[in-house]
């Protein structure tokens, strides 16, 4: 699951109350807004977060 | 004091209300403005009111806990509720409950929408509910602390922490408390409870989760048709989230307008209709950007023209307040219902 | 002197537990699931574009929520289930 990190306080409360553990890849807030050279930090950083997440 | 947060009652030994303010403040059961002591004996008389009412409450998202009756009034209490107040505090909790109502939605979300409480029939007089003059401000016990009652449920019992749950960019002063009565006296039409099907004599809880109200000023029109071109041109907002989102929307007509569109034949449905056509928005007038996020997720224009809403259906009409040249127009956080409630006796 | 706690609830009956099968991420069918908000779908297409260095995509597939404010509906989560072996959720944002 991909979460910016201003979100990320939303999603491991809401993961606590469904008592599941999400695999999170943790990128800057915004998405939204953004404009294509700006969201490529993004996608760098999320492909780079999925990477590590499946290959631990 | 031990960890406090999984005892159902709380021994706070021989604090003051002071004292109790501060502890809300670290539990985080506070709104900000002062509470009520949530003792067990005034719980209890809370709880009385709704005895014989034994529909268990669904669970309460986000949080997903299934709240008690007491947990429940101790929130109508520290709000500053009267007992007789309880029956309207829980059917607007089980309205905010339907399913299509998108309780986790609506608290979860970056918009501003907070839960609209109208009430219709008889209760409003029995309990002092201002349907007229300043019936969205101040000044009023059972609107201010009813409103606030369920806002608290929102924050307590659903989890809504402000910066947590609750990511509302600018929030809405509406979170506070949002809560009057329809004025069904000077009403030309029929009460919006009776419009849902619900007998004149039944009493009615109705929630939206909606922006504060939008002020529709209009002293010059001196015809129906001249107001609703002032109606349908503040509808007509690019910013408001059903313009994609969908959903429903409120106009609350004052009495002076609703005379004026009556005298003139205009009806419910006609004004639904009108409104609709009318309040179309220009695609000029939104974002390129916009527009293809609106296309692709399935609102498509009609033409060169994006609806406010998915029909003339989404735009409901009630009256409410006092003498003056204004309405207002309430519109919805977008994937949410009207939900009505009849409160029971 | 006794208070009722206002926060206090029992907690909802969850869900069976369900168990997961390994995802093998270098070859399995992935879903990338959009909430619908703007630039979900960009990212998401991004990251797609850039796995294609590392393992064949044709078997990664864009999936979408209705609308960013509704949860997803019971559809696309039985066609995820029922279609891939992983997920990749854009939704916090």
């Amino acid at each position: 699951m991909i979460a910016t990190e201003t979100f990320k306080p939303l999603v491991l409360a809401q993961a606590k109350a469904r008592k599941v553990e999400p695999k999170l890849i943790v990128v800057k807030h915004p998405i939204g807004g953004l404009n294509a050279d700006e969201l490529r930090e993004r996608i760098e950083a999320a492909t780079k977060g999925l990477s590590e997440a499946t290959t631990r | 004091m031990k960890d406090i947060a999984d005892q159902e009652v709380i021994d706070i030994g021989d604090m003051d209300v002071e004292a109790f303010n501060e502890l809300a403040v670290e539990q985080g059961w506070s709104d900000g403005m002062p509470l009520y002591l949530p003792t067990e004996e005034k719980v209890a008389r809370f709880v009385e009111t709704v005895r014989g009412d034994n529909r268990p409450y669904a669970p309460v998202p986000p949080r997903q806990i299934v709240p008690t009756v007491q947990s429940v009034a101790a929130n109508a209490v520290m709000a500053g509720c009267k007992p007789e107040y309880f029956p309207v505090v829980t059917a607007a909790l089980r309205g905010v409950l339907d399913p299509e109502y998108n309780l986790h939605g609506s608290l979860a979300t970056t918009h501003s929408c907070a839960p609209m409480v109208m009430v219709s029939g008889p209760i409003r007089h029995k309990l002092g509910i201002n349907c007229g003059s300043n019936c969205f401000g101040q000044g009023w016990r059972a609107n201010a602390t009813i409103g606030r009652a369920l806002g608290l449920m929102l924050l307590n019992i659903a989890g809504a922490k402000p910066g947590e749950m609750d990511r509302s960019t600018q929030g809405n002063p509406a979170k506070f408390t949002f809560c009057f009565g329809e004025n069904e006296e000077e009403n030309p039409w029929a009460p919006y409870h009776v419009q849902r099907g619900f007998a004149p004599t039944d009493s009615v809880v109705t929630v939206m989760s909606g922006e504060g109200p939008h002020n529709l000023n209009d002293h010059g029109s001196t015809t129906g048709d001249g107001l609703l071109t002032t109606f349908a041109g503040s509808m007509s907002t690019p910013g408001a989230n059903t313009v994609y989102g969908k959903g429903p929307m409120f106009v609350i007509i004052g009495p002076e307008h609703a005379a004026t569109l009556r005298r003139d034949g205009f009806t419910i449905e006609t004004i639904r209709e009108e409104l609709f056509r009318r309040s179309r928005i220009h695609a000029s007038r939104i974002s390129a950007e916009n527009q293809d996020t609106y296309i692709s997720t399935g609102h498509k224009p009609d033409g060169d023209w994006f609806t406010i809403g998915r029909s003339a259906q989404d735009i409901h009409i009630a009256v409410a307040g006092g003498p003056g040249k204004h309405s207002a127009f309430i519109p919805s956080f977008g994937g949410t219902t009207v939900a009505c409630v009849r409160i029971n006796p | 002197m006794r208070i009722v706690n206002p926060t206090f609830g029992l907690a909802a009956a969850g869900g069976p537990k369900v168990d997961l099968k390994p995802v093998n991420w270098a070859t399995d069918a992935i879903a990338l699931v959009s909430n619908s908000k703007p630039n979900a779908r960009e990212l998401l297409a991004g990251i797609r574009e850039k796995l294609g260095a590392f393992r064949p995509i044709d078997n990664i597939e864009f999936l979408a929520k209705n609308s960013a404010s509704q949860p997803a509906p019971k559809d696309v989560i039985e066609k995820v289930a029922a279609n891939f072996r992983g997920a990749l959720l854009a939704i916090a944002d």
